[in-house]
């Protein structure tokens, strides 16, 4: 392995090796490299195989910026080898090409394929014959996308996470404009974040012989407090929020004030073979020689259209390279490189630019000529093609946060025209690129940023005032750079790549346009020219310039495509983080996991399904007793001398003349009439309500209720309880037994009657015990605080033991409900079911004195007949229709469906629950349900399944 | 006095709802004022230097949590929005004008309830209702950070600041008890999935769980430092 | 959607804190007629500039504020308390 002569600046360590392996093959590098700077320096040219075509491409930006270096590392997909730490033992391997890198088959369809691949092409080809499409998507599968990812993964290796960091200041892109931004916005006093793309800040500096100024000002920054993220690219803005990618952590950046310093994407230019290994971007081959040591090529030719292509030919040359030729594409005028490349000898070929490189494989020869054809052409053999086709702003992220862009017709790139309250933008970016400018320029966005946060005196402001004016006013000519010209597609032999990522040519752009997709949105889409993994940076402005020749549009009607995140490629695992499934469970849960509960989502909550036996749990409940954790259910405290007038407001029906200690049924309305939910209300005393609701309607009913408070302003205090309170249901008709051996209270069919609730220590614990009978057998509803839940529960299981009692899960429930014609709201109701169509017409009192919310529009649905009807259905043949099973009235269409349906071990016959045309609402109707391609017969019944007269329940 | 079955009772065992994770976590329980308490872990040089150079979390469902509605002219203590206010032994926490929750040690609840329900407050005792852990140590910002948005730094969070908001994506509050000390509350049925993303958190950052008796040592410790 | 609300109680939080309650649409004074119940139920302004919206700190302190908002940039210029509490 050869390296260049040591220099200050490299961050290789040269007496480390770091060893790893590319395609099995053992590959040694050193400490500081990256994957592409060691496989480079091993002498590895050909990095990946491009999308469409599967022409090799090698490195071309090393900054992470462009696609041609994709590799999968340790078997994650899509990492780019020219920024990534080299750590020792990883396993790295090619993408996108088979059986390998050098020989690929798929290449055929760069060399013949040209006909299955235009534009659009997934629109217009592997379509006909339809029959083939079985064959056409295997094709495609194989074909479509660049890594593979392992379809099972034993377990999981890492985990990510987010971070969220709050700031007055965050800068992004810690070239030197962003570190003098951070400094100064630090020094007066800001929280400051700063995040970089790079494994350490700097940006150019650290490439172009200014290293030690980079980790003076980076010590600087330390020093000042601001926090440095370093390899760490900020994905996008969102309203505020900035993520910022950082290994596995998504440091989710809320800041005061953001200052971009994001810098500038160094454009290639565009001539058929651009894509060539070999051809690299100038800020490329000066980050492989200075940082790593690697000599890019040993015979260079340079074509650039300002001086950045210039200074990097100097330095090419003092790494030994071999400079062959320079095309700058100024026609005149004399800039310090120019002179110093003059001094050395070597003539640029003035007003020139390449047109053709050549090669198998990589380039081997360059055709350079005059831009527009006029003059003779010099033909160059070399290994090296350093092309640098200007700076366009990185604006991306700024114009994602609300600033906009328009096009310089001068510098010939789109520029920063307006920027939002709360944002700054400095150095290249905006248009500051010079080191001793883009300084400058941060120093001022930093302390203007820190100003508008109220940091810094009076004096500080006025002097950044002033050097605000001096430097606007002093900004004298921009560089001179001259504008590369569009190509016309088929002038000379070969693909001119506009786009890398996806493989667009000039010529697809111009077949696009042909098309009629003459607007970049929809040319964008159509030849997803800017959509892959560099984001626009390296095809933006060429697509822009391409499609503005082909459409005789000047570059400002053309525009931009909209910017969106991300800004940088990010592994799916970052943004999805750490899980957070807020699961609540009821302080009873760790018994049922132990009595063996099936456990299913209810809501958000955990809830024991059954015990393995739903049928006998639910026989338990009959024969003897069976008790069920109902914790879930929504409880609320409603209290204030206006409560029960509050809840005459809410409910259909009156609240206000309930006695203390009993119970009453209630469903919610809306405003349309619609039911929202259902529970029980017991009144505790005058002024203090005990509120049921629905497991997943508690939340909505608090918010209900504490909406129309708001509204309402009365004296009435709510407070949602739900979670402080345990409840079980203990049914079935040895219940009343097993309670009162538990507690002191009268539990006789006198002394605690059907729908009373009343207050009273149980097992030790002070509770309020509901009599209700949601599953039809006599039972109690005890509520006590939740850190007893578990002590109650082991209570009543005891209790009862002699008894037979039995737990019994939700799906039991269901099924006992069912029997009962007992409504789940949400179940057998939808969003637009009334409480006439669920046959409860008798719980809305339209003669109630207050106006009532749903009163007006009940008002109107009494008056009206009703559709469709809400009633039990008895099937004989012993099927279970599904849940959502059409009722078909007479073999005409759907008019209804149903809602709920069970066998029922206790009446020996399946029975359900289903919405029927209104006119057959009676007993001893019979439907058509319609399921599973099959017709059954039902017969409604509108009266409970079992004990229909509640003799049971209030026994 | 008709709200008695919010209260827990020292007649029966009080459970809080994290106790099976910190049991699991090597937890020593005791009974204190009727909780089943985490006193301790893996002891009170470990749990101690965990809080001193990474952070520790403890459990503290087990105090008391009174919510005070409507008038709250006659509590005796002067509220302010956004801070907490320590007086009569009790953290008195304002979530608005007409809003309250107060936090107070296990073996006064009972009394404070008392003497609140004596003023025109109402009172709702959300003991049971609301789960709460105390994480310090200089890295506790760093655990919050990974799981709620609320801003823990000094200038956002001075001592004594009170935030209700997310925490771990559900509904809860931050309170600045301490230099390095932070008490948050969540609803109780959250209470093992809260522990579960703490302790993931935690132990990210090298540190894990501590019982009530290292957090008493480190109280001990700072108020002998100032 | 990640932008940041000011809640009058407890300050500013991610918008993520809060259940959003729709634009203001009071309820009828009296008896509606069937077109003005229609319209208040099913019909909302849904403009493109800014909006009176209700808004609810379910994760914080659990109360029912107003706010206005351009629904173009969700830039909140204006929260307050209901009814005189502010």
């Amino acid at each position: 392995m050869t390296r260049l002569p040591p220099s200050d600046g490299e961050r290789i360590d040269r007496d480390s090796d770091v060893t790893f392996t590319f395609d099995g093959k053992q590959v040694s590098g050193l400490e500081g490299d990256t994957i592409g700077s060691a496989l480079f320096a091993s002498g590895q040219r050909t990095f990946s195989r491009s999308f469409k075509y599967h022409r090799p491409r090698g490195l071309m930006c090393c900054a992470g910026q462009c696609p041609n270096c994709m590799v999968a590392v340790d078997g994650a997909p899509g990492v780019r080898a020219c920024t990534e730490p080299l750590r020792e033992g990883m396993k790295v391997e090619h993408m996108n090409a088979s059986p390998s890198l050098n020989f690929d088959v798929m290449r055929a369809t760069d060399l013949f394929g040209g006909p299955f691949t235009p534009p659009g092409f997934y629109y217009k080809t592997f379509i006909r014959p339809r029959r083939f499409w079985p064959l056409y998507e295997k094709i495609l599968r194989h074909a479509a996308g660049l890594g593979k990812i392992a379809r099972s993964q034993p377990e999981r290796e890492w985990q990510t996470e987010y971070r969220r960091r709050h700031a007055d200041v965050l800068v992004v892109g810690g070239g030197a404009a962003g570190l003098r931004a951070a400094i100064a916005a630090a020094e007066l006093g800001a929280d400051v974040v700063l995040c970089d793309e790079g494994p350490e800040p700097g940006g150019r500096l650290l490439a172009e012989g200014a290293h030690e100024h980079a980790r003076e000002l980076a010590e600087r920054a330390r020093a000042a407090g601001v926090e440095i993220l370093t390899s760490a690219p900020a994905l996008g803005a969102f309203d505020g929020l900035i993520p910022v990618w950082q290994g596995d952590t998504l440091h989710q950046i809320r800041a005061g004030r953001v200052v971009y310093a994001t810098g500038a994407v160094e454009q290639p230019l565009l001539f058929p073979g651009n894509d060539l290994p070999g051809v690299m971007l100038s800020g490329g081959a000066r980050r492989l020689a200075a940082l790593y040591a690697v000599s890019p090529g040993s015979r260079a030719v340079v074509a650039a259209v300002c001086d950045r292509g210039l200074e990097a030919a100097i330095a090419l040359m003092d790494a030994g390279v071999e400079l062959a030729a320079v095309a700058d594409l100024r026609n005149n005028g004399s800039t310090p490189p120019l002179n110093e490349l003059m001094r050395r000898g070597v003539r640029p070929l003035r007003g020139a630019t390449v047109v053709q490189a050549t090669g198998r494989g990589r380039v081997r020869r360059v055709v350079l000529a005059p831009q527009g054809g006029e003059g003779d052409e010099v033909t160059v053999d070399c290994d090296l093609l350093v092309v640098s086709g200007g700076s366009a702003p990185a604006t991306s992220l700024l114009l994602q946060g609300g600033a906009r862009t328009g096009y310089n017709r001068q510098t010939g790139v789109f520029a920063l025209e307006e920027l939002p309250d709360g944002m700054y933008a400095a150095g290249e970016v905006a248009a500051k690129g010079a080191l001793d400018v883009a300084e400058r320029s941060g120093e001022i966005a930093g302390r203007q940023a820190a100003h508008s946060l109220g940091f810094g005196d009076a004096d500080s402001h006025a002097r950044v005032e002033a050097e605000r004016k001096q430097l606007a006013n002093g900004n004298g000519q921009p560089p001179a750079v001259a504008v590369p010209q569009p190509v016309a597609p088929g002038e000379r032999k070969g693909k001119c790549f506009a786009c890398f990522c996806e493989d667009v040519t000039a010529k697809d752009i111009h077949l696009s346009v042909e098309e009629g997709y003459d607007s970049i949105e929809l040319s964008k889409r159509y030849t997803t020219t800017t959509m892959g993994p560099c984001q626009g940076r390296m095809c933006q402005l060429t697509a822009i310039r391409q499609m503005a020749k082909e459409t005789g549009q000047s570059l400002e009607q053309i525009g931009t495509t909209t910017a969106r995140p991300p800004w940088h490629a990010v592994p799916m695992g970052a943004l999805a983080g750490r899980p957070f499934e807020a699961a609540k469970r009821s302080s009873i849960h760790g018994r049922h996991r132990e009595l063996g509960a099936n456990v299913m989502w209810a809501g958000d909550w955990r809830r024991a399904y059954d015990y393995g036996d739903p049928q006998a749990e639910a026989l338990a409940v009959h024969e003897a007793a069976g008790v069920i954790d109902v914790s879930t259910l929504g409880k609320l405290i409603v209290r204030g001398s206006d409560a029960g007038d509050f809840l005459d407001r809410l409910y259909p029906n009156r609240f206000s003349n309930l006695k203390p200690e009993r119970i009453r049924y209630g469903v919610i309305a809306s405003d349309a009439g619609r039911i929202m939910d259902d529970g029980t209300i017991c009144r505790l005393d005058d002024d203090t309500f005990y509120v049921t609701t629905t497991s997943s309607g508690a939340g909505t009913v608090y918010e209900w209720f504490t909406w129309w408070l708001a509204d309402w302003q009365l004296d009435v205090q709510v407070t949602d309880v739900t979670q402080g309170l345990s409840a079980v249901n203990l049914a079935g008709p040895r219940a009343r037994e097993i309670l009162s051996s538990l507690t002191d209270l009268d539990c006789s069919a006198e002394g605690f009657t059907y729908l009373d609730g009343k207050r009273a220590n149980v097992a030790g614990v002070p509770c309020l015990i509901l009599r209700i009978g949601f599953v039809g057998e006599v039972g109690y509803e005890i509520h006590c605080p939740s850190a007893h839940g578990q002590h109650l529960w082991d209570a009543l299981m005891e209790a009862g033991a002699e008894h037979g009692i039995k737990p019994f899960g939700l799906e039991p429930q269901r099924l006992l409900r069912l029997q009962k014609l007992h409504v789940i709201i949400g179940q057998d109701t939808d969003s637009e079911s009334t409480p006439f169509g669920a046959a409860m017409p008798w719980i809305v009192k339209l003669d109630k004195e207050q106006d009532f919310i749903g009163k007006w529009a009940m008002e109107h649905a009494s008056g009206e007949e009703l559709e469709t009807a809400l009633v039990g259905i008895k099937l004989e043949n012993g099927h279970v229709p599904t849940e959502g099973a059409v009722v078909l009235p007479d073999g005409d269409g759907p008019v209804g469906q149903v809602t709920s349906s069970r066998y029922s071990p206790q009446l020996g016959g399946v029975i359900g629950m289903a919405w029927v045309p209104a006119s057959l609402a009676k007993d001893g109707s019979r439907v058509t349900i319609s399921d599973e391609g099959k017709h059954f017969e039902a017969e409604v019944v509108t009266t409970p399944f079992y004990d229909p007269d509640g003799e049971v329940l209030r026994s | 006095m008709n709200l008695e079955f919010l209260s827990p009772a020292v007649s029966a065992v009080a459970r809080s709802p994290m106790e099976r994770q910190a049991v699991a976590a090597g937890a020593n329980l005791e009974l204190r004022d009727g909780w089943n308490v985490a006193v301790s872990f893996d002891g009170e040089a470990a749990e101690g230097e965990r809080c001193r150079s990474s952070a520790g979390f403890a459990d503290r469902s087990h105090i008391g949590k009174l919510e005070l509605q409507g008038d709250l002219s006659q509590i005796g203590v002067e509220l302010e929005l956004g801070r907490a206010t320590l007086a009569q032994g009790a953290w008195w926490c304002p979530t608005s004008r007409e809003r309250a929750l107060v936090f107070c040690g296990a073996s006064q609840t009972a009394e404070l309830r008392e003497r609140l329900e004596e003023t025109p407050a109402n009172v709702v005792d959300l003991t049971s209702a609301l789960a709460a852990l105390t994480i310090a140590g200089p890295l506790a910002p760093e655990v919050f950070a990974r799981f709620t948005a609320i801003d823990l730094r000094p200038q956002s969070l001075p001592l004594h600041g009170f935030r209700p908001g997310s925490v771990a994506r559900t509904p809860g509050g931050i309170l600045r008890e301490g230099e390095e000390r932070w008490l948050m509350f969540f609803g109780a049925a959250l209470g093992s999935y809260v522990w579960t993303v703490v302790a993931d958190a935690a132990t990210g950052l090298g540190g894990g769980p501590i019982g009530i008796e290292a957090l008493a040592a480190l109280e001990e410790e700072a108020s002998s430092h100032a | 959607m990640s932008y940041v609300l000011t809640c009058p109680n407890c300050g500013p939080r991610e918008v993520t804190d809060f259940s959003f309650g729709g634009e203001v649409n009071p309820r009828p004074k009296s008896t509606p007629s069937v077109r003005e119940l229609g319209a208040y139920n099913y019909f909302r302004d849904n403009v493109a500039g800014v909006q009176r919206e209700w808004w609810f700190h379910r994760s914080g302190c659990g109360e029912w504020f107003l706010a206005e908002r351009d629904t173009r940039n969700n830039h909140v210029l204006l929260t307050e308390l209901p009814g005189g509490k502010a």
